[in-house]
């Protein structure tokens, strides 16, 4: 097994747990395998309670290129196929928070996993698109659903209908990323970030995450029952108590995810 | 009984201004001032004298620093903290209310701070305006609504950004994704506050009331059933005059 190269990479910085889709010599295409290992260190990610935080990048100097079409040569006609090449519910399962470190392009399917992420780190020399109407196509794996409820309706109906590609100081200003970066930064960038958010209180990230997330499919007001509900449940948490606490007595919190 | 007033209420004109008055605090919100805010909004709404609230923050350091931690889990169990929280359902109020609500925001606007900020509808803020939400570093889960505002107000990156990672906006920030819609000078924060109020002070009440009522609730229906509500509210207009 010594010359086995995972497709993707499962590992863990403090209580950041950091995937990375590793076929950088196929510019980090989707192909089958990575669909299936891409799954299993999402589910990895998610199951692992000492994991507080998500980071998601690419080996290399592109996130992902979108799909190897070579996985779609034989069954291209058959909507099928696309079904065993969709990653990114595994990627918006995760109730924590997730991070995306595009440390370049994101096109096509790759644009679509940075947008089943929380939030977006980008590189400077980075582009980003959903180029799908230029080769017939939609986008299918979330991107007419996520980039629209992310970027507003009337700049992603332009993204997509146009196939445009975007550079990164026009991806910032679109609200598509939250954060431009030196490339040699990205990774470190994105990880402190993470960092942040994995000192927070894990229960609290993931109450948050879920208030929002389903909070976008509700009325304002059973948005703020959700809310609300969250809040009373959270109260029962140990870790609560660890937040007010250090609050009053000036100090950091040790949280235990209790 | 509190000796003194943390939420003033003063009727000036058709402009009913209501100001966070815990200074020493930072115009922390606590129970005193739910209370107390929860009477002065209903006062001002039920007041047909008024036709706009305006809603700032006394003292120079902020408009609100957010909770007041040191009441926090003072309720006796989860169950009663449920059943006050709709019995006296003042972000529900804050909702229901039809005049607009106008925001004059400075300094410090932590946690509830922007919570209130994005329950009004038109949000001004002086230029040294810091905006942050601290809950989840506290392993809180923000309770006045700031999950769905936010969200609804600036959209979901920034929003994600401000909630999961505690990172502080400024004021310039604030005004490019749509958190506020103005920035002006500390010093003429009220005065610019009062001139938006008066501007809307001078509009048919009934229209202001049908446009904020129609956006709101359009926003919560397919598109169809949004213009239905419209056409109905137009008429509704027409026929009362």
């Amino acid at each position: 097994m010594a010359d086995f190269d995972p497709s993707v990479t499962l590992t863990r910085d403090g209580r950041v747990a950091i995937i990375t889709l590793n076929r950088s010599e196929h510019r980090n295409e989707i192909n089958v395998d990575m669909t299936f290992d891409l799954a299993d260190a999402c589910l990895s990610a998610q199951q692992d309670d000492e994991v507080w935080a998500v980071l998601l990048t690419g080996s290399g100097d592109i996130f992902c290129a979108g799909t190897d079409e070579s996985e779609l040569a034989s069954g291209w006609q058959e909507a099928s196929a696309l079904d065993r090449l969709r990653v990114c519910e595994s990627v918006a399962s995760i109730d924590k928070p997730v991070v995306a470190a595009l440390n370049g392009d994101a096109i096509d399917q790759g644009l679509e996993i940075a947008l089943a992420c929380d939030l977006r780190v980008a590189s400077t020399a980075a582009s980003f698109g959903l180029t799908h109407l230029e080769k017939g196509f939609i986008p299918w794996d979330g991107g007419t659903q996520r980039l629209p409820r992310l970027i507003g309706t009337s700049r992603a109906t332009e993204m997509i209908l146009s196939s445009r590609i975007l550079a990164s100081d026009e991806a910032l200003d679109l609200g598509l990323v939250n954060l431009v970066t030196e490339p040699e930064d990205v990774v470190s960038r994105a990880i402190e970030l993470a960092s942040t958010i994995a000192r927070h209180g894990p229960t609290a990230n993931r109450y948050i995450k879920e208030a929002v997330m389903k909070g976008l499919d509700m009325t304002l007001e059973q948005g703020m029952r959700l809310e609300a509900d969250l809040s009373f449940l959270l109260q029962s948490a140990s870790d609560r108590a660890e937040g007010l606490a250090s609050f009053l007595e000036r100090r950091p919190p040790t949280y235990t995810g209790k | 009984m509190p000796d003194s007033d943390v939420v003033l209420y003063d009727k000036l004109g058709a402009v009913g201004h209501l100001v966070l008055n815990r200074p020493k605090a930072i115009n922390a919100f606590n129970i005193q001032m739910r209370d107390e805010l929860y009477l002065s909004l209903s006062a001002a709404n039920d007041d047909p004298e008024v036709r706009v609230i305006l809603i700032s923050g006394a003292g120079d350091r902020g408009f609100c620093a957010g909770a007041d931690l040191s009441e926090f889990g003072t309720a006796p169990s989860q169950v009663v903290a449920r059943r006050v929280r709709w019995e006296r359902d003042l972000w529900g109020l804050f909702m229901s209310i039809r005049k607009p609500l106008v925001a004059a925001v400075h300094g410090f606007v932590i946690g509830s701070g922007v919570e209130i900020t994005c329950l009004c509808d038109i949000r001004i803020a002086s230029d040294d305006a810091v905006f942050r939400m601290p809950e989840a570093a506290l392993s809180l889960v923000p309770a006045a609504g700031g999950t769905q505002t936010l969200s609804r107000n600036i959209g979901l990156g920034e929003s994600m950004n401000m909630l999961l990672a505690n990172s502080p906006m400024n004021a310039q920030r604030a005004l490019s994704v749509g958190l506020v819609h103005r920035l002006v000078s500390k010093k003429s924060l009220l005065d610019e506050g009062f001139a938006v109020a008066e501007v809307l002070a001078a509009l048919d009440p009934r229209s202001i009331a049908s446009a904020k009522q129609t956006i709101q609730t359009g926003l919560d229906m397919p598109i169809d059933q949004g213009i239905g509500l419209e056409r109905r509210e137009t008429a509704k207009l027409i026929s009362s005059r």
